[in-house]
């Protein structure tokens, strides 16, 4: 080659080695430009500009820094790089709405946000360091934010106790529980209960099968084209859900159910002569209304009343609604029932109540004659006698549709596990979730939704039945299956997690016996345990005087004006009056009451009506409380607080409320020891002329 | 030469294009994306929003004041008719809004009479927290109507940290 034509590259070899060194350098440079444009350098620099808008921005820029701001909590193995982008989220000045998103402070809440990260809460992808891969479900990242609306999931992935804070959380266990949806499912942290529904062992002695038929169509109170409760004398929200049988399956259930019959307990009829007796007065149904709404049923029990023309159910909703009981049951067995229901559901809250002849058989008069609807069952088609053949499917479709995981029915092995584990759910990702034919969107959230308030939009073959919640239900059922994460799989996560207990309130002899008959815990709690649908009783011994313990309980009167729930009539003797005032005296007492300290005789005229005073004129305390006629709603009636409250109960109350009874709202009160003595002279002076004792007319009418 | 122009610019396209993260449009839909939502007292359809902080608020508002800060309770007939003089609702903006948070602080834990007010207010000191009142202001604040619109000053007692 000539020396003139060495440096001379064929012009072909030329472009080829420009555009592959364009080609290389443009290669290269990716990465870098894509770090230079990285979504969170914008948010970097964005920040930097937005800081120095601010009055404070000498305060802000100081606390800047740039670069991938990281959150580590090894323990619970979380990184979380949302501060990178979320640069002022513990700036209090930047809490304001007006502040632009992702800048803006976080609200103020229970944990330290630097302390703890994000993702422990939201969930989304920690170590994304763009938008949507943080927040969004993508490809590769499969963990999106949690809505807020269902945040307090996260608070209970590690509170497992209901936390006054998480209401929604809570409301969703108790509907979990309430539905026992661990009948089916195995469910994190609820066990199951010994009982889970009804015992059906004699379900033939108690209904028709024509009232089976319906029920097992549609268990459910209907609602109106207007909205209005239409009552059927169902359950406005039973339980027990919504299957979709066929019309031959409810025909050989129906026939199955109605067979299960043994002899009701003779000893249980109304004496013929009482029965003779009362038959044919005139007064017989009115006596019996006035009866049953003496002993307040409608505490428990809901009753569907027109008033101003509207159907509305007035009552409580701790036993079924009754509006049509009369055209549901069988007439012998409701006598049976009512004197005793635990010989039929041992596991009943029902209180066994001690029934004269005369009461009983005019409340069960009135039940059956007034509270039916001889139009009840008008639309079930005519059944014959139940054969052998519809006995025998009908027993097999019980098993079959999963009866036996909710009810009962001596000879036949309950169920297990009938129902996938939904322990885990909460932390199932989205390729581990099976949507079939549901048009929702490919997110947990839409899946479990749409599980639960439509199966069959998931699955046509589910055998899941229908449960009918309202979308406040739904959201809470929501937010306690999404807390519910399989169990934790890192050390540090088991020592958050906070067990719940409650431990049961059990005692023993004569009083445990009325307590366990009367069932006192159903609406009166005992430290922790029971009801909260009447005060709680764990200090009652301390705070109410025996006499009027006794009294009350023969005849009990309304101890605030504006309750429309009662204490029940329960007919005690005076045996069992006294022997449950003993009880409470001795035993539920508060160790900061001491009944000996204090002698109700060192209370003289002049401080009574210092006391007066400072009552009604200082401390206006007339504000919550009534005296006769007059005053407040807040809190109870101290009509007869002389007659009621021990001397020293008051004193101690006077001086910290909550001491005793954690939670009330009775505000504490900063009051001088004199101001104590006189204000509990004053209300010792308190006493209704004719305290209610027994043999007075009875009721709880004022 | 266009040819080459081309050719580098291609690449260039490609890597720019890839670091634009597609923003997707999440639709704001605030009472829905609430930690929990209150009903405008005078128009149900109209929710407004809560915060963790306000709904604390919210759920403290009903358990000590709604007796006498409301004209419906939910255990029924409101105490607020039996008191002279009567409160004001809780949500009534025309008034509280003119009140300074201090203030208002300053009412709920020393009471009405430390006020030189009526003392059928009582004195919330000893019986919430410092935290619990702040929260229940919070609340009020959150649904006042008219709309409550903060002075412009940084919160003193944030501590989210
Ligand atoms: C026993 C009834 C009662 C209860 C319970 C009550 N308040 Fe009041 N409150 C009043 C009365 C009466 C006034 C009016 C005082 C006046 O104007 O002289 C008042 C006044 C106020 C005021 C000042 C604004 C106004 O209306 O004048 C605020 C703020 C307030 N209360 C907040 C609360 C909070 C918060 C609670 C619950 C922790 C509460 N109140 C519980 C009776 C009550």
């Amino acid at each position: 080659m000539p020396a003139e034509q060495m440096g001379q590259i064929p012009k072909r070899l030329r472009v080829i080695y420009a555009v592959s060194t364009v080609i290389f350098v443009a290669v290269l440079a990716i990465s870098p430009i894509r770090d230079h444009f990285a979504g969170w350098k914008r948010y970097e620099k964005g920040y930097a500009k937005f800081a120095s808008t601010r009055a404070n921005s000498r305060q802000l820029m100081a606390d800047y820094h740039g670069g991938i701001d990281q959150i580590w909590l090894p323990k619970l193995n979380v990184t979380d790089r949302c501060t990178t982008c979320h640069q002022g989220i513990s700036e209090a000045s930047l809490l304001d709405d007006s502040v632009p998103q992702p800048f803006r402070a976080h609200p103020e809440i229970p944990h330290h946000v630097r302390a703890w990260g994000c993702v422990v809460c939201h969930r989304g992808q920690g170590l994304a360091t763009e938008v949507s891969e943080a927040h969004d479900t993508t490809l590769a990242w499969e963990k999106p934010l949690l809505p807020i609306r269902y945040i307090q999931a996260s608070c209970g992935t590690c509170h497992q106790d209901s936390l006054p804070e998480t209401p929604q959380l809570n409301r969703g266990r108790e509907l979990l529980v309430k539905f026992n949806c661990e009948g089916c499912h195995r469910v994190q942290d609820i066990d199951r209960p010994a009982m889970l529904g009804p015992d059906l062992s004699n379900i033939g002695a108690e209904v028709s099968r024509a009232w089976v038929y319906k029920w097992l169509k549609e268990p459910r109170t209907v609602l109106d084209s207007s909205g209005n409760v239409v009552v059927d004398g169902y359950d406005t929200n039973p339980r027990m859900p919504q299957f979709r049988f066929k019309k031959g399956e409810v025909r050989d259930l129906s026939a199955y159910l109605s067979s299960l019959k043994s002899p009701l307990v003779e000893s249980s009829q109304i004496d013929p002569s009482v029965a003779a007796a009362w038959r044919s007065r005139s007064d017989l149904l009115s006596y019996g209304e006035l009866r049953f709404r003496q002993m307040f049923c409608t505490d428990c029990h809901a009753l569907a009343v027109v008033r101003l023309g509207e159907t509305q159910l007035i009552g409580g909703d701790i036993g079924p609604e009754l509006t049509k009981v009369g055209s549901k049951v069988n007439p012998d067995w409701l006598v049976s029932w009512l004197r005793n229901p635990q010989a039929y559901l041992p596991h009943s809250q029902m209180p066994r109540y001690e029934w004269s002849d005369k009461d009983l058989y005019a409340v069960t008069q009135y039940m059956l004659n007034k509270l039916s609807d001889p139009e009840l069952l008008s639309d079930v088609p005519k059944l014959g006698p139940a054969t052998p053949a519809e006995i025998q499917h009908g027993r097999r479709l019980f098993n079959a549709k999963g009866c036996a995981s909710c009810h009962v029915i001596r000879g036949i092995a309950p169920q297990k596990d009938f129902g996938p584990d939904l322990s885990n759910l909460g932390g199932k990702t989205v390729s581990e979730l099976f949507f079939g034919n549901a048009k929702v969107s490919h997110t947990l959230v839409a899946y479990i939704q749409a599980k639960t308030s439509d199966p069959l939009s998931v699955n046509p073959a589910a055998r899941m039945p229908q449960y009918h919640l309202d979308s406040a239900d739904l959201d809470a059922i929501t937010t306690a299956l999404l807390s519910m994460t399989g169990t934790p799989t890192y050390p540090g996560f088991a020592l958050l997690t906070v067990p719940a207990s409650q431990p049961k309130f059990d005692p023993a002899g004569d009083f445990g016996k009325l307590y366990n008959r009367f069932k006192c815990f159903v609406c009166h709690s005992f430290n922790g345990y029971g009801g909260t649908l009447a005060p709680d009783l764990s200090f009652e011994g301390s705070r109410s005087q025996h006499p009027w313990l006794v009294a009350f309980l023969k005849n009990p009167q309304t101890l605030r004006p504006t309750l429309t729930v009662r204490m029940p009539q329960f007919n005690f003797t005076d045996q069992e009056a006294n022997t449950i005032a003993d009880y409470v005296e001795m035993v539920l007492q508060n160790p900061l009451v001491n009944k000996a300290g204090v002698n109700p005789k060192d209370f003289t005229p002049q401080m009574a009506s210092l006391g007066k005073q400072l009552y009604f004129v200082k401390y206006e305390c007339q504000s919550c409380h009534t005296i006769g006629a007059t005053g407040g709603y807040v809190g109870p009636s101290l009509t007869n607080v002389g007659n009621w409250m021990d001397a020293a109960w008051i004193e101690a109350w006077l001086k910290n409320p909550q001491a005793l009874i954690p939670g009330t709202i009775e505000p504490r009160r900063d009051f001088s020891e004199p101001e104590i003595k006189a204000l509990t002279a004053y209300l010792l002076t308190l006493k209704q002329k004719s305290q209610a004792g027994s043999g007075t007319a009875p009721g709880g009418s004022q | 030469m266009r040819r080459y122009a081309l050719l580098l610019a291609l690449p260039l396209l490609t890597a720019l294009t890839a670091c634009r993260a597609k923003h997707s449009a999440r639709k704001p839909d605030p009472p829905r994306n609430a930690y929990d939502t209150e009903a405008d007292w005078n128009n149900a359809d109209h929710l407004i929003p809560l915060d963790y902080q306000q709904s604390q608020g919210k759920r403290l508002f009903y358990m000590y004041c709604v007796w006498c800060h409301a004209d419906s309770t939910p255990a029924g007939p409101s105490n607020r008719p039996n008191l002279n003089p009567a409160p004001h609702l809780i949500d009534d903006g025309t008034v509280l809004n003119s009140m300074s948070d201090t203030y208002l602080d300053n009412i709920i834990t020393l009471g009405g009479s430390a006020m030189g007010k009526s003392a059928s207010m009582p004195p919330y000191g000893r019986s919430l927290t410092q935290d619990e009142v702040r929260a229940i202001i919070a609340y009020m604040r959150a649904v006042a109507q008219p709309a409550y619109h903060k002075p412009a000053r940084p919160l003193p007692h944030y501590k989210a940290r």
